[in-house]
């Protein structure tokens, strides 16, 4: 063997300090592995275990809506699918195609998926929903081509549903995904971005009733948050909101929307007796169910864009002048104060003249001496011009008009409710910048004008004459129930927001005047029901000075007389000037009493009038 | 002369060997298990093949005179850089590397086995260079055996791989007795290299806000002027070198240099790397940069370790890697889950096990029979030594994140030939170091 070889040449100092360099690193790296694993180890199994743990939301079922025979529900909650895509799931290279093939499917661009799934979040696992309210026939569509489209899937989702439609829309509102503006405020009382909340209605008044509270899973998730199998999954339930029983029945809902029909305006029904709304109705109406899901943003903007503002419940959001139903509150007044007896007759002329203000008797040759009930049954303006400037005077007129709950919110349980306006000498001061003059008074007297009451502020004055000068607040929640149980949880009491001290005697002989209005009076040839007795007052406010548009007017009760005031029933009916004239208020009240009292729908109820002969009009 | 039993093993490499084996096949085997429990891969069964089969390698070698090897030694250098370059024309892209040859599973990594044959090639260069090696040009000549397979696997790009071939270069010269103030020189340039090329980086993502001192590394134009006046420094102190012979001239001259050249360098360097690289670079400083981005893996790897405790949380019972916290778990992260489920005293035996290989290998280095096996040997346990410091650094968050398996441990059919290559012939070099 050759020795040419050289002998190792490495220096046994340099072998020394390589292994003692060795040797200091591995102390070092286990120092530091001392520090972490047995110093620090406690923090970092915590970290270890919270980063796998993961909340997941268990949405909470929105509370239902019933009417008040608590049977059938007015607002629900049925399964709708959503589609959604967990971008992780889907091939790198392929969330483009994926994307265009699941947009065409849906119909919706391809921009609306990208907005929702940037590329920031293609490696996230998680589902974003897309879309909700997926057509079935979709579904199908997905499920047999779902090869085609990896990472989408879809999910049933409740969807609020309103199985009436238009006929609720306006009482029972909608719902809609939390605008950030709206989170900003809500954000304190436990709402979050996910929230759908009520947007209008029952639906957004008592939306923390019907809210619930969201349930949530917590479990150990993977690093792309897959679930994994675990033992140690804490579910907090979700709890439900709890259902609403409405005062509305569902009957006369119905039955007041047909009987409105598709003519501008509203009706109210009420009870007298405890301030429930029965029914409450207004025209043009929009379908709440078609506000959410697909074509929702278009349906909603073409709804906003309606010149004839179908979101508006004209119920208790516009104010008319009340013309003359407004004579009711005048003959109580000029009763009540003793001015007139019902024996007293005045003289109603052609014309009442006040300086340059003149007005004119609807019956050209006017009515000659009059007692106050022939007055209000003929619609006296002459007669009630009179009595509100001469007799009455500003400011009983004035005062009587505010204790009746004009000008001012009733305080129903809806958002959204108008004051109206009574004008006062203060008031044309501070708007017009010039004083009260006769006229105004005279004005207000023929309810014109600046005058301006809601239906609901029309109804209540005929409950508070019908109460003897007790008025409730009119309310629309009857109860609130347990979502689980249905148990009665609250019950709303009747509350008093109104008394006025009126004589027996005078309300008694409103009342027959009111009654005299149907009996003999201007309303007699529209009230033809047989089954009920009513009493009320018609109105016909002119709008401009020389049109041929009048808004109708007619606020009644029924039965006039009664031992059982529960039965009693206040219907105020307002039809808008934009209508054709076809004096439909009373007409509309006619159908509607005697529907509630002979316990008919609106077909039922119309047969049944032509059966007895009964219905000339229609 | 005394005369020895060729089959007179070092039982105290081969005991610690075969130990790492078995743990590396349970850990490729744990870290191949999904959340629950469920097998999601068969790695650990062709860890097992490679493992057999390269401690077959591993005896063959030991009984090789390693002698024998040296005429083949250029040849095996030269097949081993036409493989790469083959690799880096034809090669599969993993991972976005083109360091793979082969075809269906069966792939080998060239830069692997190039490690093995640099340490021959260069233990040649050292003898033949004898005490030369403390003059420069011999130095500097001898790196280049080693930067031209660094080169190539920079290429692929294979940052990880690359890296490893400069602590054996100089541990090898070291051991060689190369003057430590030229491998101080060249260890301090490449690692103010690495510096000024992050430094920037860290200006933007950790510190937050710009210091205008900074501009030193970001603005081209100050950079050369700095440059200039850097080099103007080192020229003038060793004109003074020349003419006064003073011994202080001398280190001025030597610190500017390395100066001047690490800035220039990282200029360069900063070029040359990849965004990705210098991101593992800024969250190796601070990984909640991006803490699911490119800091997830140290975040994650951190977690784990540290979760282990003292004890672990038993074998197959870590959460980390079998909810797949952990990429690259059976390869780059081994060592994680190892600590996370064995805990402290798992490290220790592991630390342990490496010690005694390496202390073993030094050794063998020094008792070599001659120069050629004592540098081997010194390569051998320099590249050992350099993958257990930066995978086990990596995991604990100490070093930067690059791919660089932990040997005999991490799954990998190349890695683990490599070093049971290297360990039989530390075998061969301890059975053959009497002279017959």
């Amino acid at each position: 063997m050759s020795d040419s070889w050289n002998k190792n040449s490495i220096p046994k100092s340099r072998t020394i300090i390589f292994g003692a360099l060795v040797t200091m690193l591995f102390l070092g790296y286990l120092g530091h592995l001392f520090s972490l694993q047995i110093v620090d180890g406690y923090l970092y199994s915590v970290r270890a275990e919270n980063v796998k743990r993961r909340s997941t939301i268990i949405p909470a079922m929105r509370g239902e809506i019933f009417d008040r025979h608590y049977t059938v529900p007015l607002a629900t909650n049925t399964n709708s699918f959503a589609v959604e895509i967990n971008p992780a799931l889907i091939a790198r290279g392929e969330h483009r195609r994926v994307f265009e093939d699941t947009a065409a499917l849906l119909g919706i661009s391809v921009q609306e998926i990208e907005r929702k799934i940037p590329q920031s979040v293609y490696h996230v696992y998680q589902q974003i929903e897309i879309r909700p309210a997926v057509p079935f026939e979709t579904i199908v569509c997905l499920a047999e081509n779902i090869h085609d489209y990896p990472g989408v899937s879809w999910v049933t989702k409740p969807v609020r549903t309103y199985p009436e439609a238009q006929v609720t829309a306006h009482l029972l509102g909608y719902v809609g995904d939390i605008t950030p503006d709206e989170l900003q405020v809500l954000y304190n009382r436990g709402y979050t971005a996910r929230s759908v909340l009520g947007k209008s209605g029952i639906e957004q008044q008592y939306d923390e009733l019907l809210q619930g509270q969201e349930g949530r899973s917590i479990r150990t998730v993977d690093a792309v948050g897959r679930r994994v199998a675990d033992h140690n999954v804490q579910i907090v339930p979700p709890e439900p909101g709890h259902n609403l029983v409405l005062t509305v029945d569902r009957r006369i809902q119905q039955l007041a929307h047909d009987a409105l029909g598709e003519r501008i305006g509203s009706v109210v029904v009420l009870k007298p007796g405890t301030g429930e709304i029965l029914a409450m109705v207004s025209y043009p109406s929009f379908d709440p169910n078609q506000l959410y899901g697909s074509g929702a943003a278009s349906h909603f903007s073409r709804l906003r864009n309606d010149a004839r503002a179908p979101f508006l419940n004209r119920a208790i959001q516009s104010s008319y002048p009340p013309a003359s139903t407004f004579k009711i509150l005048l003959t109580t007044a000029v009763l009540e104060e003793g001015l007139i007896s019902t024996d007293d007759t005045l003289f109603a002329g052609p014309h009442y003249r006040l300086g340059n203000r003149i007005v004119n008797e609807w019956r050209p040759s006017g009515f000659g001496r009059i007692n106050v009930l022939q007055a209000l049954a003929n619609s006296s303006n002459v007669f009630f011009a009179t009595i509100g400037h001469d007799y009455l005077g500003t400011e009983r007129l004035l005062s009587y008009t505010s204790e009746f709950g004009f000008g001012i919110q009733s305080g129903i349980d809806l958002p959204g409710e108008r004051p109206g306006l009574v004008p006062t000498p203060e008031w044309k001061r501070r708007v017009f910048n010039s004083p009260w003059v006769g006229g105004d008074t005279v004005n207000v007297a023929i309810g014109q004008g600046f005058l301006s009451v809601t239906p609901l502020q029309l109804a209540n004055m005929v409950a508070l004459l019908v109460n003897d000068g007790v008025l409730y607040r009119p309310h629309v929640l009857k109860e609130v129930r347990d979502g689980h149980t249905g148990e009665v949880i609250e019950r709303t009491q009747p509350e008093i927001i109104q008394t006025l001290s009126l004589k027996p005697q005078t309300s008694h002989a409103v009342r027959r005047a009111m009654r005299g209005v149907v009996r003999g009076g201007t309303a007699e040839p529209v009230i033809t029901t047989p089954v009920v007795e009513v009493a009320g007052k018609t109105g016909t406010a002119e709008i401009g000075s020389q049109t041929d548009d009048w808004h109708s007017w007619f606020a009644a009760y029924g039965p006039y007389e009664t031992q059982d005031p529960d039965e009693q029933v206040v219907v105020v009916v307002m039809v808008d000037a934009a209508n054709d004239w076809e004096w439909w208020a009373p007409k509309a009240a006619n159908l509607i009493f005697h529907g509630i009292f002979a316990d008919l729908d609106f077909e039922e109820t119309v047969a049944d009038l032509r059966q007895r002969r009964r219905l000339w009009y229609m | 002369m005394r005369s020895r039993s060729i089959f007179a093993f070092d039982v105290y490499i081969l005991c610690a060997t075969l130990a790492l084996l078995t743990v590396g096949i349970l850990f490729v085997y744990s870290s191949g298990l999904g959340s629950g429990g469920e097998p999601l891969s068969r790695e650990y069964v062709r860890q097992i093949i490679w493992a057999v089969s390269g401690l077959i390698i591993l005896v063959c070698l030991s009984f090789v005179q390693y002698k024998s090897l040296r005429p083949w030694v250029p040849y095996v250098y030269v097949a081993g850089l036409v493989l790469i370059l083959f690799t880096l024309l034809f090669g599969r892209v993993v991972n976005g590397t083109r360091a793979w040859l082969g075809v269906g599973i069966l792939g080998i990594q060239p830069s692997e086995f190039m490690k093995i044959a640099a340490i021959m090639v260069f233990a040649v260069y050292l003898e033949r260079a004898g005490a030369n090696i403390q003059r420069i040009p011999y130095l500097a000549a001898g790196s280049v055996l080693f930067l031209i397979p660094m080169a190539m696997i920079l290429m692929q790009p294979d940052f990880g791989t690359a890296s490893v071939f400069f602590p054996i270069y100089l541990g090898m010269c070291y051991m060689a007795g190369a003057r430590v103030r030229h491998l101080v020189f060249v260890g301090a340039s490449a690692l103010l290299i690495l510096v000024f090329t992050m430094l920037p980086a860290w200006e933007i993502y950790i510190h937050g806000s710009r210091i205008p001192a900074f501009a030193v590394f970001s603005n081209p134009r100050i950079k050369l002027l700095v440059l200039a006046g850097l080099g103007a420094v080192a020229l003038v102190a060793m004109v003074g070198l020349l003419m006064l012979k003073r011994g202080y001239f001398y280190w001025i001259a030597y610190a500017m240099s390395i100066l001047a050249l690490s800035l220039g360098a990282s200029l360069g360097a900063r070029a040359a790397i990849r965004d990705y690289q210098l991101m593992r670079l800024v969250v190796f400083m601070n990984p909640y940069v991006d803490p699911r981005g490119a800091g997830w893996n140290v975040i994650q790897s951190v977690t784990a370790v540290g979760s282990g405790g003292i004890a672990g949380k038993g074998f197959l019972q870590g959460t980390q890697s079998h909810y797949q916290y952990l990429p690259e778990q059976s390869t780059d992260f081994i060592f994680s889950i190892l600590a996370e489920e064995w805990g402290f005293a798992g490290t220790l035996l592991i630390f342990g096990l490496f010690l005694v290989i390496l202390l073993r290998g030094l050794y063998i280095a020094g008792n070599a029979r001659d120069s050629f096996a004592g540098f081997m040997a010194s390569g051998i346990v320099a590249m050992i030594f350099t993958h257990f410091a930066v995978n086990v650094g990596m995991a604990i968050g100490v070093m930067p994140v690059a791919g660089v398996p932990l040997f005999l441990v991490s799954y990998g059919g190349s890695s683990m030939w490599t070093a049971l290559a290297g360990i039989g012939i530390l075998m061969s070099i301890y059975q053959h170091r009497y002279r017959y």
